[in-house]
């Protein structure tokens, strides 16, 4: 089942052209990767795609409707979940409380559900729930800023899930880590899409694409330049120019 | 009568242009609100006149009342916006009311709370064409912008450094990454503002033959709602918005007699070309 | 006896710490910065002061209102303004100031620069309230603005807020519709203002254009700087240290308006979390001393 639809998406930075013409769907239960060289354009397009910059071109459907011109609190509240490039949580607030902002999406649109106690025994249960799955369970009370970089990336995805996302874009999550904690964030991220979630996930780490993804898209310079199966991008030459002509 | 209120509209304008133009620029490569720049352009009035006191000669108190400007507002950049721009935006914000207010009230302190004359001549004398009236103070106020202007605009487009700062106000990191010592732009960049400020303050000293510890106020908040006006950091916009508040002051009040503040003039321009363009006359997003 | 000036004190000290505990909502939950608070003070003064002298309104009604207009008016200014940059806001704020205070300046029904007079302390029990009654009164409602200002806090709304504190950007990814809680807080702080206002004209008994100046919102600014942004007990540390200090010592009255300047200058710059924020001396001092003497048996 297709969950998102971008068709023909640009944007344009005064007179820089980040985006052109970018198309591509994914699909629920799957992760789709995201690659390409620096400056191609993904953390744009996860920028545009979770709303947090307009877009100036193309179309942009998320479950059948166009969440083109929507605001970022409302796509999320839609049910598309991300994280950063550089890690960034609520730095003060502790793991259960970072949880807990996500979590409140559900209240948030509601002036007078807002008003309400957030420490419910239930919820605490449920964001308690989410923080054990991310393997985060003993550090619950620590204050974000605190935690190890790898600590802090699974804080971000437990927050992202706590919006109950149907889609989940992940960027660059294995940035920064060593290899056992990269190991273990993919396996966190495979368990995410058995439960039937979809995932775009940028990444720099070879390995990591080559192993999570069964479909990858390359950008470079704003455009698509090919899509298709691990092996069929290893061996595509439009794409080995792109990594090659960048190290050049 | 219509031209001379035009006259009148385009020297006020100036002097907003010399005041506001620091201010832009600033925001432009710190994003920072400089509302200490108000407290500059005072301090260059007041420098300016000592040493007019001393000298009696009017370019002289100009160019000392331009240092002093520069000096101090060099120092402030040094000391007390770069240490802190690694903080939110509000922090060097709540510093520069709180040096604002500090300047005043020293002003205030040292040189008392009276109302100074600076009367400076030239030797020029009035313009008088049919029933059209420039003052003196009036036509060195034309002079001295457009000479300014002229050099600003000259700095910006032909020299290395004045390239370097426009690029630093779009992008810092990568203007750095080029070689370009960023914390010397932007000590000239203040260098320059501030002297402009300073100049402004010595011609409206000159203009109204009045210095006094808040003659700073009004301008603070006008300056920063024409720099919005003609969209942040956007010089050419400040230039367009000043010479806009300049000749609507003087055409609602002067002309049309409505009975509003003229101070207000500059906010409800603000308000209502906001409404229509949230980026200000000529900004971008 | 009490002494009736030290009363007096007591209750300025109290209607600052409102306005100042109502510009940190604005500034510390929502991290907007208002510098012309002193507008909606000033609002509230008035309508209280005008409901009560030209449309006859008692004492009980009027400041209910004086908050509720003052609120409304914050809503008209707030929700453009915050759906703009940041940075507007600051400057928005300071024309409205001025603005405001040109308006009662300017406008002859407002009084002028006379003001209005003639505006009395409340009366009860058929007679009029004396001044501690008028304290008593006044520190009631404030203790239950503190309430309703911790019952924020653990709500969704104060959640939303802390979020936005923290990362604007990031909330917003997590469902937190952003301007609305900007503005949300800018009405609860204007508001609360307002009520403030209101109090002061009645205690005052007569307003004046120039109690309600951008100087006025320097004032208060200093008192939320000077004990901590954003801390639940730091504005009101900062509102009772500055409001006593110029009334204890001759010199510092003299120099308040240096003295309030400095202290922005010097706070922010030195030690930006003010008073009581966290990293403060003074915190990090009662952290050490707590460590020492309030654990037992876990010290160093």
């Amino acid at each position: 089942m297709i969950l998102l639809e971008v068709k023909s998406l640009s944007k344009e930075f005064g007179g820089l052209r980040a985006l052109e013409g970018v198309s591509f769907n994914a699909k629920e239960g799957e992760i789709l990767g995201i690659i390409g060289p620096n400056g191609a354009g993904k953390t744009t397009l996860f920028n545009l795609i979770s709303g947090i910059y307009p877009s100036s071109a193309g179309e942009i459907n998320f479950q059948g409707k166009s969440i083109l011109r929507m605001k970022a609190h409302q796509i999320s509240c839609l049910g598309i979940g991300r994280t950063f490039q550089i890690v960034r949580p609520f730095q003060n607030l502790d793991v259960e409380t970072n949880v807990l902002v996500a979590f409140g999406h559900r209240f948030y649109p509601s002036l007078w559900k807002s008003t309400g106690p957030f420490r419910q025994p239930g919820i605490i249960k449920e964001v308690q729930t989410l923080i054990e799955r991310g393997g985060l369970g003993p550090y619950a009370k620590q204050i974000a800023k605190n935690l190890p970089l790898g600590f802090k990336k699974r804080l971000e995805i437990a927050r992202a899930l706590a919006l109950n996302p149907r889609l989940l874009l992940l960027d660059e999550p294995s940035a920064g880590l060593r290899f056992e904690e990269s190991a273990q964030l993919m396996e966190l991220i495979r368990q995410v899409r058995d439960q039937g979630i979809g995932v775009l996930l940028i990444e720099h780490n070879m390995q990591v694409v080559m192993d999570l993804c069964k479909r990858i898209v390359v950008l470079d310079h704003g455009s698509k330049i090919a899509e298709g199966s691990p092996e069929e991008i290893r061996s595509n030459p439009l794409v080995i120019q792109a990594y090659l002509g960048k190290e050049a | 009568m219509l031209w001379q209120q035009l006259a009148n509209g385009i020297a006020i304008g100036s002097v907003y242009a010399l005041i506001s133009l620091g201010l832009t620029m600033v925001y432009g490569i710190l994003r920072i609100l400089h509302v200490a720049h108000a407290g500059i352009y005072a301090l260059g009035a007041y420098v300016g006149l000592l040493s007019f006191r001393l000298v009696g000669n009017f370019w002289l108190s100009l160019v000392v009342g331009m240092a002093g400007a520069a000096v101090a507002g060099y120092v402030v950049e040094r000391f007390l916006y770069t240490p802190l721009l690694h903080l939110p935006r509000i922090a060097p914000l709540i510093v520069s009311i709180g040096l604002f207010t500090a300047m005043e009230e020293a002003f205030r302190i040292v040189a008392g709370p009276h109302t100074l004359a600076y009367n400076a001549r030239v030797g020029l004398g009035d313009l008088s064409i049919g029933g059209f009236h420039l003052t003196e103070t009036q036509i060195l106020i034309l002079f001295v912008t457009f000479a300014v202007l002229i050099f600003l605009w000259a700095f910006l487009t032909k020299t290395r450094t004045g390239l370097a700062m426009r690029a630093c106000a779009q992008d810092p990191e990568t203007t750095s990454s080029f070689g370009v010592n960023v914390s010397r732009i932007i000590a000239i960049n203040f260098l320059i503002g501030s002297a402009m400020a300073g100049a402004a303050g010595v011609l409206i000293g000159v203009y109204d033959n009045q210095v006094w510890p808040t003659m700073g106020s009004i301008p603070a908040y006008k300056a920063l709602a024409i720099v919005v006006l003609g969209g942040l950091g956007n010089i050419p916009g400040t230039v367009l918005a000043s010479i806009v508040v300049g000749l609507a002051e003087t055409f609602f009040i002067g002309v049309l007699a409505i009975p509003f503040p003229r101070d207000a003039v500059a906010f409800v321009a603000m308000i209502l070309v906001l409404m229509f363009k949230p980026y200000g006359l000529l900004g971008k997003a | 006896m009490i002494s009736g000036y030290l009363i007096t004190i007591l209750i300025i000290i109290v209607i600052y710490a409102m306005l100042a505990h109502s510009l940190n909502i604005i500034t510390g939950h929502a991290g907007q910065i208002s510098l012309g608070h002193a507008a909606f003070f000033g609002i509230g003064a008035y309508t209280s002061a005008m409901l009560y002298t030209e449309a006859g309104f008692p004492f009980w009604i009027s400041i209910p209102l004086a908050a509720v207009v003052a609120g409304i008016v914050g809503a008209l200014l707030g929700i453009p303004c915050l759906r703009v940059r940041d940075d507007f806001l600051a400057i928005t704020t300071m024309g409205i100031n001025f603005v405001v205070e040109a308006i009662f300046l300017y406008i002859p029904f407002f009084g002028g620069a006379m003001g209005i007079g003639g505006i009395n302390l409340p009366k009860w029990f058929g007679r009029e309230m004396t001044k501690p009654e008028y304290f008593i009164l006044i520190l009631v409602v404030f203790f239950f603005l503190l309430l309703l200002d911790r019952r924020m806090g653990h709500s969704w709304i104060g959640l939303a807020w802390a979020s936005i504190r923290e990362d604007e950007q990031a909330a917003g990814a997590m469902g937190v519709d952003v301007v609305r809680f900007k503005v949300l807080a800018f009405i609860l702080g204007s508001a609360i203002a307002g009520l403030a206002g209101g109090f002061y004209a009645h205690f005052l008994t007569f307003i004046m254009p120039q109690n309600f100046g951008f100087g006025q919102s320097i004032v208060v600014l200093s008192m939320v700087v000077f004990g901590g942004i954003g801390t639940r007990w730091g504005p009101i540390v900062g509102a009772i240290i500055l409001g006593i200090l110029p009334e204890v010592s001759r010199p510092i009255m003299e120099y308040r308006t240096l003295i309030y300047g400095v202290l922005l200058l010097g706070m922010m710059r030195f030690q930006p979390g003010g008073l009581l924020g966290s990293g403060s001396i003074l915190s990090r001092t009662l952290q050490r001393l707590s460590i020492t003497y309030g654990s037992k048996g876990e010290s160093r």
